[in-house]
């Protein structure tokens, strides 16, 4: 009889075997939506998925909570933000979050907080700190590391978060306020659109989980992808944000852009800022601006700070006071480069045609123009830039009219038709290029900015609700032009009038900075133009000298000035701003030749020494308690990212269709239960 | 257990339950064969007439496309919709629905244990024609992966490649798993035709 005990046991396991997979199939079989098919984990879990309702795709992933606190002091803001992974499922997951951060922004501390705990975390090469990071997943430790994918675009990695567990990844970043035509902003990242991937002719690899393939083009696609969940779609990835502002000097005016916010002022020259709203779901950049008040503008600022022995500086220069008006203006050839990719459908778009029409209007009839649109391919207006006379600017309005926005991103060939362009009577030759900036290879692209700049001058405006922020800046400064942003159609006209007011100034060109003693270095280097409202910031690694000698061409002469440097205001974080300065000079370096191995270890020298996570080194964090898990367990879910608001574009599917039967199983099953048959007839009859 | 119950009830359970199974099995596998020669007919039809024909009266999908594979000997009809009862009757176009006419590339899904079994037979430079809107054009096999299922840049290609994916194991006997096989192919060029 104990075999017989032995044979139903197993009888009994291959009916439940039978019934726990044949459920959750049957139902994946009337479903009709292939694109939300589920792992094998999700199949077995399959009563869970559907209490969930449309949430079913992205059940796995860990929900995300960010809380952003700024603290604000003259130029330099210290930002802390709080990742906080809720894990709700029943198994132990592995939670990547890729999430953008502020181009400038120099992430220099890592805290990993579990229950009571906190965890600092370290600086080490990029390498070293995903091996350290792998060990203790494999040995099921919890354990978040922070990696630098583009200036502008990080991910945090968490291992083994357990079901019902939470982990909260604090990390500290610090970046210089950016001033402009009277106003200090200050951009907030909340959300990554979908990049187009060109070089698509080859796959490399599918190593990092986004919904992108590695090309030959974006070797790294796959880890700038991550997920991205349409509106109402999945958890919100609620964030909420509270600013301290010292300003140094009193206000006349502090405004939210895009978000409603509370401000109160709970001491002299100090300003409290929260989002109205509470927890607000991520999916458009926060921008936060603010006003001195009359006669406190910054006039020159010069910031110094002392530390360990060396002195660092930070240097606003402001344009020369000039009567510009009594220039006649030289007459000039203006080129509208404008994006109309699958990205730009919806309000961007909308954005767009304002801003061509703005920038058109401006034009006077001895100038002459051209409109380049581009998606998968690139198509002018005209085949040379033509007069602004009456008749083409009524022909190039219903081009612009005309705009529709679809297909792919495929910049370069655009860029290269741009700037290739040569103009006749040597006029001066400005291209105003509008997009979203929604593409992952941008080192492809400075590179051919750089070859094929050449007279020309190169102005990004960046559309939208999210756009890609470190594009946007580096072609501007590599194309020595000025980017600007444009987040509702609203501020189209006032933003265009600024640029067209920059495009129309001459403007301090070929600037250099010097100092007397040996240590002295400045960054960026060499600095762009300057152009009026816009002042640029300068960060300086100091000696002794005293004062610093600036020269440059204005308005085409030569022009010069001594800056005393003994009377600057104490400042912290210097440091920290210039070692970013300069990995970014080193990044900018590439797209003009440099050796890669010589940048990499100076980066990563840099890295190391001010404690920085760049695209070189990493921060990583490993809880020494011993591990309840079972080791490897735990698989890789990756948080979605909000579609940024006013994107009309659909999300990338999220899985690619469930395309199996459960034909072997039916077999197999068939062939165990007539095999029970057999065996029990055959007992029952010698019994 | 008495004896009447072990001796008659408990095998005659066991052959049914065994017989359920295996009646399972041969529904998708009948399914799947029936649907192909019911499609083809469609399809000739649908080719004669010019206009889209159903392959059956209460099919809420057609023929859109023809899939050959010279070298294997096979060749399958692809349905419009992807959606999963339509992948029990054949492979389905999930991207470039619209027809030739469509920029980009075209993406084909179809189950590993039926119709895209054939997948694991292909090799690099295998032919694959594909016949769509009285047009052939024919591909040859130039790469080959296995991809997480969350990898979905295929359906945002737009170079000129046709794309077939199928789960992978194809051997397997949970039908869930989250790898899938695909197959990328390039024009070889391309062949007008009349008819079918």
């Amino acid at each position: 009889m104990h075999l017989q005990r032995l044979f139903t046991r197993a009888m009994c396991l291959a009916l439940c075997l039978l019934w726990a997979t044949q459920a959750p199939v049957a139902q994946a079989e009337t479903g009709a939506e292939p694109s939300i098919l589920h792992s094998v984990n999700e199949v077995e879990r399959g009563s869970l998925l559907l209490r969930n309702g449309q949430d079913r795709a992205f059940l796995s992933a860990p929900l995300l909570d960010t809380e952003v606190a700024i603290n604000v002091t003259a130029m330099i803001a210290r930002v802390t933000v709080r990742q906080t992974f809720r894990h709700v499922g029943l198994d132990p997951v592995n939670g990547v979050y890729v999430f953008p951060l502020p181009e400038g922004s120099a992430v220099d501390r890592l805290r990993m907080h579990i229950g009571e705990r906190v965890i600092e975390g370290q600086i080490k090469p990029r390498a070293g700190a995903r091996k350290i990071f792998e060990a203790a997943r494999s040995a099921g430790r919890k354990a978040t590391l922070v990696e630098q994918q583009r200036p502008n675009l990080f991910t945090t990695s968490v291992a083994n978060i357990g079901p019902q567990e939470s982990v909260t990844v604090e990390i500290e970043y610090q970046q210089t306020l950016a001033y402009e035509a009277g106003w200090f902003s200050l951009r907030f990242p909340l959300t990554v659109g979908v990049r187009y991937i060109p070089g698509t002719k080859k796959v490399t690899g599918f190593d990092g989980g986004g919904w992108s393939y590695n090309t030959n083009a974006v070797p790294d696609a796959s880890s700038i992808t991550p997920p991205v969940g349409a509106a109402g779609e999945g958890h919100n990835n609620p964030v909420t944000i509270d600013i301290n502002l010292n300003p140094g000097m009193p206000l006349a005016g502090i405004e939210s852009l895009y978000h409603p916010v509370i401000t109160s002022e709970p001491g002299p020259q100090r300003y409290r800022v929260s989002l109205d709203d509470g927890p607000t779901a991520a999916d458009r950049d926060f921008v936060l601006r603010f006003k001195p008040a009359a006669g406190h503008a910054p006039r020159a600022a010069f910031f110094r700070q002392e530390l360990n022995g060396e002195t660092y500086g930070l240097m606003m220069l402001i344009p020369p006071q000039a009567d510009w008006s009594r220039n006649a203006r030289p007459p000039r050839e203006l080129v509208l480069v404008v994006d109309t990719s699958g990205s730009m459908h919806g309000t961007s778009i909308t954005q767009a045609r304002a801003t061509l029409r703005f920038a058109l209007a401006r034009l006077s009839p001895s100038d002459t123009f051209n409109i380049i649109q581009f998606n998968s391919g690139t198509e002018s207006f005209a085949p040379t830039a033509l007069p602004a006379s009456p008749a083409h600017l009524a022909r190039a309005a219903a081009y612009i009219d005309a705009l529709h926005a679809d297909g792919g991103t495929e910049m370069a060939g655009a860029l290269r038709t741009a700037l290739d362009a040569r103009s006749e009577n040597e006029r001066i030759r400005q291209v105003i290029f509008v997009t979203d900036g929604s593409v992952g290879n941008e080192a492809e692209l400075f590179k051919i900015i750089d070859r094929r700049l050449g007279a020309s001058r190169l102005f990004t405006v960046g559309i939208g609700s999210a756009p890609n922020s470190y594009f946007m800046s580096e072609a501007a400064h590599i194309g020595r032009g000025t980017f600007t942003y444009i987040g509702d159609v609203a501020e189209v006209q006032e933003k265009i009038a600024a640029l067209v007011q920059k495009l129309e100034f001459p403007v301090l060109a070929d600037i250099r900075v010097r100092g007397a003693s040996a240590d002295f270095a400045s960054s960026p280097n060499p600095l762009p133009d300057l152009y009026v409202h816009e002042p640029l910031l300068v960060n300086l690694r100091l000696g002794d000298e005293q004062a610093l000698e600036i020269d440059g061409l204005l308005a085409g002469k030569p022009w010069s000035t001594r800056v005393p440097i003994t009377n600057g205001g104490q400042a912290a974080g210097l440091d920290v701003a210039w070692a970013r300065a300069r990995i970014a000079g080193l990044e900018r370096s590439l797209a003009r030749g440099a050796n890669r191995e010589e940048v990499t270890s100076a980066i990563i020298a840099l890295g190391l020494k001010h404690h920085l996570i760049t695209r070189h080194t990493s921060l990583v964090a490993v809880d020494v308690t011993p591990a309840p898990l079972r080791a490897a367990q735990a698989r890789d879910s990756h948080v979605p990212n909000k579609m940024p608001a006013g994107w009309q574009m659909s999300a990338p599917a999220a899985r690619l269709p469930q395309t199996a039967t459960p034909l072997a199983l039916h077999g197999l099953c068939s062939l165990f239960l007539g095999l029970g048959a057999w065996w029990a007839r055959r007992r029952a009859l010698r019994s | 257990m008495s004896r009447p119950v072990l001796r008659v009830w408990l095998p005659l359970l066991l052959v049914l339950a065994a017989l359920y199974q295996a009646g399972s099995g041969l529904h998708i596998v009948g399914k799947a064969h029936v649907a192909q020669f019911l499609l083809e007919h469609a399809w000739q039809e649908s080719a004669a007439a010019q206009q889209p024909v159903r392959p059956w009266p209460s099919a809420d999908t057609w023929p859109v496309a023809r899939l050959s594979f010279p070298e294997r000997n096979r060749s399958l009809i692809v349905l419009d919709g992807a959606s999963l009862r339509n992948l029990a009757f054949g492979p389905v176009v999930v991207k470039g629905e619209e027809g030739i006419e469509a920029v980009g590339a075209v993406v084909i899904a179809g189950h590993r244990d039926t119709h895209f079994a054939v997948l694991a037979d292909l090799k690099i430079g295998d032919r694959i024609r594909l016949d769509r809107d009285h047009q052939s054009e024919v591909f040859r096999v130039a790469e080959m992966f296995v991809v997480d299922q969350s990898s979905t840049q295929m359906l945002s290609d737009d170079s000129d490649s046709l794309w077939l994916v199928t789960c992978y194991p194809f051997v397997a006997v949970s039908p869930g798993t989250r790898w899938r096989y695909v197959v990328r192919a390039f024009p070889e060029r391309r062949l007008t035709s009349v008819g079918a």
